[in-house]
């Protein structure tokens, strides 16, 4: 319990980290340092596409699958690490 | 001696049955014959389906049990937050996306101007625009004509006219709803939820209610003159969030210091005042300057804005001294401009400390809600300025609307303080009295002439994309407050 959210405290502490959220497999947030709709918002649609990304890698070759997935947009950059039953997903502004 | 004899027959023929047949006519008509034909059908395979929606609530979030529900967490942390870790540290330090611009959309370049629209009437009888709106779709522009330079009580009739800019055949030379009013429209304001209604407020005082989804009397409510009501020019109207949500009351603001808060009751066809600020010189907290004459005045109110963060605030110009007055009720601060009446007062919508205002000295100040001197005063013009709004896109970016006939905007990031962009109306030198920003389609600005036309000018993309740092700049400007 407490080394949850000592993990959480450290990666938060990373330069330029806006948020940090764990969702399970079914795409609902278990954990998060943001207010309640923005987590929502991200869950839902992270998961969405964490499984049309890993769709695609296995499409092309049933062998690989998806390790990682970073999106970048103008304003952050979002992270997402993908797991058989969580997935965590770091909102970085890199530029700060 | 006797003989037989035979007479010839003598008869009558009869008339009658002749007549019958010959005023007798016979027609006749007959369909045409009837097509039919004969078909069967049979489904070979049925099946069922149905959906329901079902209460989200429960599913979306269990950020409140506990984690020990969530065997396997701890494992999955521990391998995530080292491969997270390196990214992010390699993320921060990378060069690879410096300068790196994507377009998504076709850039456009240059600021053009739409459509130039007019009402012939008006135009003839000199009428000016004196205030514009749009609606909350973002395709219906209303303008409110009338006179700014008059100083006399004026009964003349006046419009409100509407385009919808969105229709194929945009007349605009005729508006597609022309209201008739019976003194001269000083400001107008469309509802933010229902697009059809929308506020306005006369030279008389009185305030009306119109929507134009009716058919026929489009006059929603009005409030009629009483000695509640305003009795002097109703400066500027809005629409407030009420009590429950969706609920909107109808503020307005008139020369007599009055700041009253209308309810709408469609069935009585009646503006009902449910609360109301009356200014007076003597509540007014004066930062230095004494106060000039004994005895209560009423200040005269000329702009009003509201403020989108805290809606208990909001901003009141007043002339004498060119004070601008926070009120919650009653008058809470004040803040001076030290060169004359202001005309306009507009609060950020990025930022909640933060407005800029316009009056007769040229300049345009920052002012942020901390502090009584502005933080930034910019040269505007040579002459009055009249209207000022801040774009609702870019953070840094705001509108002025000039004597001079010329709207000229200015970017705060750019070290320069001489304007970005100067959009010249072409109304040959006659001053440009209000501007708005299309709620929706934020690329599209609508500015209100002396000359009676409403020009619509599309924006570049410089003036409406918004920039990655522009937030922290603001905030950034926003916290030199000097101490």
């Amino acid at each position: 319990m407490a080394e949850v959210e000592e993990t959480i405290k450290r990666i938060q502490s990373q330069k330029g980290v806006q948020g940090i959220i764990i969702v399970n497999a079914e795409g609902i947030p278990i954990k998060s340092t943001l207010d309640n709709s923005s987590t929502v918002q991200y869950a839902g649609n992270v998961h969405q596409l964490l499984m049309k990304a890993r769709g695609v890698v296995r499409d092309i070759d049933p062998q690989n699958d998806l390790t990682f997935l970073r999106v970048r947009s103008k304003k952050n950059e979002i992270m997402i690490a993908p797991d058989k039953d969580y997935f965590l997903i770091v909102i970085q502004n890199p530029t700060e | 001696m006797f003989t037989d004899e035979t007479l010839d027959l003598i008869g009558a023929e009869s008339t009658w049955r002749k007549s019958h047949q010959q005023t007798q006519e016979s027609r006749s008509c007959q369909t045409l014959p009837v097509h039919t034909a004969e078909a069967e059908t049979q489904a070979k395979a049925v099946l069922d389906n149905s959906t329901q929606t079902q209460d989200q609530i429960s599913q979306t979030l269990s950020l409140d049990q506990n984690i020990c529900h969530f065997p396997g967490l701890l494992d999955f942390l521990h391998r995530a937050e080292d491969v997270v870790t390196k990214e992010l540290v390699k993320n921060s330090k990378s060069h690879a996306f410096d300068g790196f611009e994507v377009n998504w959309e076709d850039q456009n370049e240059s600021v053009s101007c739409m459509h130039r629209l007019q009402h012939v009437d008006a135009q003839e009888r000199g009428l000016q625009v004196t205030s514009v709106s749009w609606n909350c779709t973002g395709s219906v522009i209303g303008c409110g004509f009338g006179r700014v330079d008059d100083g006399d009580w004026s009964n003349e009739k006046a419009y409100v006219c509407m385009w919808n800019l969105d229709r194929q055949k945009l007349n605009p030379k005729r508006p597609d709803v022309i209201i008739g009013v019976v003194t001269p429209v000083m400001c107008l304001c469309f509802h933010p939820l229902k697009p059809s209604v929308v506020a306005g407020g006369l030279y008389s005082g009185e305030v009306l209610v119109w929507d134009t989804s009716r058919s026929q009397d489009l006059i929603l409510s009005q409030t009629g003159m009483s000695a509640d009501t305003h009795r002097e020019p109703v400066y500027r109207v809005s629409w407030v969030p009420g009590a429950r949500r969706g609920e909107f009351t109808l503020l307005s603001a008139g020369s007599g210091g009055r700041v009253l808060l209308w309810t709408v009751d469609g069935a009585e066809a009646k503006l009902i005042l449910s609360s109301g600020y009356a200014l007076v010189q003597q509540q007014v907290p004066q930062s230095g300057a004494a106060s000039k004459t004994p005895g209560i005045t009423n200040i005269e109110v000329t702009s009003v804005a509201l403020s989108p963060w805290d809606l208990d605030t909001f901003l009141v110009a007043v002339p004498p001294d060119g004070e601008s007055v926070t009120l919650r009720a009653p008058v809470q601060f004040s803040f001076s401009t030290r060169g004359g009446p202001v005309h306009s007062v507009h609060f950020s919508p990025f930022h909640r400390n933060l407005f800029v205002n316009v009056g007769t000295d040229s300049l345009a100040h920052l002012h942020t809600v901390l502090q009584p001197r502005p933080l930034l005063s910019l040269r505007v013009s040579d002459s009055y300025t009249f209207g000022v709004r801040w774009s609702p896109t870019r953070p840094l970016v705001f509108a002025a609307a000039t004597g001079q006939g010329l709207v000229q905007m200015f970017d705060l990031g750019r070290r320069s303080l001489r304007p970005v962009a100067t959009i010249d109306q072409n109304t040959s030198g006659q001053p440009t009295y209000c501007l708005e920003f299309n709620p929706k389609h934020t690329n599209l600005m609508a500015v209100g002439n002396a000359d009676g036309s409403v020009s619509i000018w599309q924006l570049s993309a410089e003036l409406t994309e918004q920039g990655a740092k522009e937030t922290a700049m603001l905030e950034q400007l926003a916290n030199e407050v000097a101490d």
